[in-house]
């Protein structure tokens, strides 16, 4: 076990070593794709009712977009070298300091919502392969195809205006917080972990109850490919050998079904699953508007329509080393339910 | 090791559970003293100077900060609008303009505090005056408007007298004076935070507040929500007391329809950019106080650069001013909400005042329009496109539609463009726009301000890019003209040749819809359009 534990750290290492050339692409692409975009951001940002000339120089100049192309790169390298992911024009805050505050927002979010797409899609899946064909499967695929092709911002405004404005049973959308509590000691960033470290319950319900309805609509929309995935590879596992023989000798069905089948079934779901977290985590905008989440997504929005250039750069280096970081951990999830894949 | 085992049953009933969870009742706050507000942007500096700052900014900054003289209010159609006319004090306890209106004196309030507990002195207003015409900031434009442009006009005679004075007499000196910008400043505390880059201490004051304002600031999360808290202290209000509401949240909500449901279920209290429909829907419903104010400094055009062909042409102007659907094209984009600038009638050909913005003597006529287009030697009409950007798109989209579908029957064929606001920006900054749409806004609309600000000049406010020197010179001329009758004249004759070369064309003067709570009281239109919180309170 420790060795195969020892593997799994080195094939770790080795793949983040080799993700960095990669993650240095990204950035000098994000780069200049941001200079290359039309739109003077300089001008933008100078909307006042009497922003002169001078005051769009003066912008341009703060935003160092008077120098040219080549020199702003490496400018930007040296900064990134630092830890300087420069400042937002829209907040005024440096573009590190606003990640850091909102990266625990769409994580908490992500996470809650890909937790209850995976509690609702691997039963949904399996009781859907242990029958195809009947009518439990079609219901499944009906379900599944209602979750994804409705748009997470219409589920997520259906849900408010069901829950909210109909029957006053959610708290108002707005945030990760009531606007009246006050917010336990930061210590994690991750609201529902903080309270608990406080021991402040209350104040744990209040955030838990405002992160349902964002996390259901954005699980309503990853269901659908997390239960195909399931069903497909159970299915396949149902009628492998294995089982057959498991069968044979006689095991409970509880026994065949969830240690022999399930268990040989999961590895394509964590794939499934480690690709839609980090898809999610850059796809929630909409959700994240719909709700005024104060993550990272509706933050990147904002500042690409606003053509703020630091925190878009900022928010594409974010997401690349959280999808190499995502792609590490399921390659451990993978040695871990499966040693022999740990074997090179 | 054993993989988790699911059982299905339970998941489903976990998820029930979950949901179930999520929907029990919340409990309800006691929060009368609490004024919650909620925007569809967010405040992002606390200096409302910064370049880039938002309306949001501006409103806080006239909680935290108190300037020397603030707008008076009055009635207009039954609701309170801010009163360019009447100049009250607010740190100034009273002032005094020279006969020669060269120079002003305000006498400071003995018992004006900082909110740190120190008094406010004319030192501490000179430094801020100071600061707003020489550093690099939003203020120094501003307050040139007024003939405000050195910091050798600023003299402390006392330590409760300041000095002004001016090379001309300019109307707009006072007034500007209560705009959003020269806010008085604790100079001591700026003082200790500047650096030798940054002797106005333009950096820490952003991110930090150092005023006598009516609030101080409690929490301040960028993008996010601000928080303000009621400063016990201050008198400045007009029944010299302080503010009525103990606290103030000024939170960001994108969705407007999210803003809607939750001004109309009652967990906010104040909302005034909401989406046409909304209003009319909540409105109908009438749970609900709708002050629609029409923002009376404020217009929407569509405009045509006066330098590219064909729109240099001046029967290609008149053309298309008679070829648009205005009736439509108001209810389609703004409901009919607001104040239209078409459709006068103007008895023996002249305006009717010297007030601008005013009624075009405009209302589609195709024929019309097909002779002018003849006139202009283009019977068969031309292509050309239209533009808006994507901020506006609830109200332009629908716009341009009726523009194209009304040009297309004299012969012009309209391409409608729809560019990112940045891109935007550009293009109307490089004039190199032909036909598009846009909304302006002015904080001191006089007639001369319009004029010499969005009719003069090569600069980005010139949207119509018209080079006029008869009509620069007048507005030049209206500037420092004393006397009243000439002053109403001179609006009279831009007023005139705006009608004849109509470099653009006026649409209307959208309302703003203040939507609040039942309980909400003292709402005024502010000329920053936002609320001044000071204003409200809670019946």
């Amino acid at each position: 076990m420790m060795t195969g534990f020892g593997t799994t750290m080195v094939r770790a290492g080795r793949r983040l070593l080799s993700s960095l050339p990669a993650l240095f692409g990204v950035l000098v692409f994000t780069f200049l794709l941001m200079r290359v975009l039309p739109g003077d951001p300089a001008v933008f940002f100078a909307s006042g009712p009497n922003a002169g000339k001078e005051e769009i120089e003066q912008i341009r100049k703060q935003m160092g977009l008077d120098k040219s192309v080549p020199e702003q790169l490496v400018f930007y390298l040296s900064d990134i070298g630092h830890g300087n992911l420069g400042r937002s024009m829209m907040t005024g805050q440096p573009v590190l300091k606003d990640l850091r505050e909102r990266l625990p927002a769409s994580l908490e979010l992500t996470f809650t919502a890909l937790l209850i797409a995976l509690i609702a899609a691997v039963p949904l899946g399996v009781i859907a392969a242990l029958r195809p064909g009947s009518v439990v499967d079609h219901g499944v695929r009906l379900f599944c195809a209602l979750g994804v092709c409705v748009p997470t911002f219409v589920s997520g405004l259906l849900l408010i205006y069901v829950f909210y404005y109909l029957l006053g049973l959610a708290p108002d959308p707005t945030g990760r917080i009531d606007v009246f509590t006050s917010l336990p000691p930061q210590r994690t960033g991750f609201l529902m972990v903080d309270f608990l470290l406080v021991g402040d319950f209350e104040g744990w319900w209040t955030a838990a109850r405002q992160l349902i309805l964002p996390a259901v609509s954005m699980a309503l929309f990853v269901i659908a490919p997390l239960a195909r995935i399931t069903r497909a590879s159970m299915l396949v596992s149902l009628g492998s050998d294995f089982v057959r023989t498991a069968r044979s000798v006689g095991l409970s069905w509880r026994k065949v079904v969830v240690t022999y089948a399930l268990r040989n079934a999961i590895l394509p779901v964590i794939t499934i699953a480690g690709i839609v977290f980090s898809t999610m985590l850059g796809a929630n905008v909409l959700v994240e508007k719909v709700f005024s989440w104060p993550g990272v997504a509706s933050y990147a929005l904002d500042a690409l329509l606003s053509s703020d250039y630091a925190p878009v750069q900022g928010f594409v280096l974010l997401m690349a080393s959280l999808f190499v970081l995502v792609n590490l951990v399921v390659d451990i999830c993978y040695g871990i339910a499966d040693p022999r894949v740990s074997i090179e | 090791m054993r993989f988790v085992s699911f059982r299905p049953a339970t998941c489903v009933l976990a998820t029930a559970a979950l949901l179930l969870v999520a929907t029990a009742p919340s409990q309800a706050q006691t929060r009368a003293e609490t004024l919650r507000y909620v925007t569809g942007a967010s405040v992002n500096t606390l200096d409302p100077n910064i370049p880039g700052s938002t309306r949001e900014s501006f409103a806080l900054s006239m909680s935290t900060y108190d300037r020397l003289v603030a707008f008076g209010r009055k009635q207009l159609n039954g609701k309170w609008v801010f009163d360019l006319d009447t100049i009250t004090g607010e740190l100034a306890e009273s002032y005094e303009v020279s006969p020669d209106g060269l120079k002003l004196t305000f006498r400071l309030r003995k018992d004006a505090k900082f909110q740190d507990g120190s008094p406010v002195t004319a030192e501490d207003v000179k430094w801020s005056l100071d600061r707003c015409v020489t550093a690099p900031i939003l203020g120094k434009a501003q307050l040139l408007t007024g003939s405000l442009t050195s910091a050798d006009q600023f003299k402390v005679i006392d330590p409760l007298t300041i000095e002004v004075t001016l090379p001309k007499p300019d109307k707009l000196a006072l007034p500007n004076l209560a705009t959003v910008y020269p806010m008085i400043i604790n100079s001591k505390v700026a003082k200790e935070h500047a650096t030798a880059d940054d002797p106005w201490a333009t950096a820490w004051l952003k991110e930090h507040t150092a005023g006598s304002g009516a609030y101080v600031l409690e929490t301040f999360k960028p993008g996010e929500q601000a928080i303000i808290k009621r400063n016990e202290a201050w008198n400045r209000g007009s029944p010299s007391k302080p503010a009525f509401f103990k606290r103030v949240i000024i939170q960001s909500v994108p969705e407007p329809a999210t803003r809607a449901n939750l001004v109309e279920r009652g967990d906010a209290d104040l909302v005034v950019d909401l989406q046409a429909s909304d209003v009319q829907a909540l409105e109908a419903k009438g749970k609900l106080k709708v002050i629609s104010t029409p923002q009376y400094n404020s217009i929407t055009f569509v405009s045509m650069n006066n330098q590219i062909p064909p729109f240099d042409n001046v029967n290609v102007r008149r053309a298309i001013a008679f070829a648009l659907p205005y009736d439509d094209m108001f209810k389609a984009a703004l409901f009919g909400r607001g104040a239209p600038l078409f459709g006068a009638s103007w008895p023996d050909g002249k305006p009717l005042n010297g007030i601008y913005p005013f009624q075009q003597p405009v209302k589609i006529d195709l024929d019309k329009a097909r002779e002018y287009l003849k006139a202009a030697g283009l019977p068969e009409g031309f292509s050309t496109t239209f533009s808006f950007n994507v901020g506006q798109a609830s109200t332009a989209e629908p716009m341009a539609a009726l523009v194209k579908e009304s040009l297309g029957k004299i012969g012009i064929k309209v391409d409608i463009q729809k560019l990112p606001d940045a891109q935007m920006s550009t293009q109307i900054n490089e004039k190199k726009l032909p036909f598009f749409t846009e909304g302006i806004v002015a904080w001191l609309p006089s007639t001369d301000y319009f004029y010499r600000n969005f009719y003069t000049g090569n600069q980005r406010w010139n949207y119509s890019s018209i080079n006029n020197p008869e009509l620069a010179a007048i507005a030049q001329e209206a500037r420092f003209e004393p006397d009243k009758a000439k002053y109403e004249e001179d609006g009279r004759k831009l007023n005139a040749m705006h009608a004849d070369l109509m470099p653009q064309i006026m649409l209307w003067q959208p309302n703003q819809d203040a939507v609040m709570a039942a309980s909400i009281e003292g709402y005024t239109y502010e000329f920053h359009r936002q609320v001044d919180y000071r204003d409200v309170s809670r019946k």
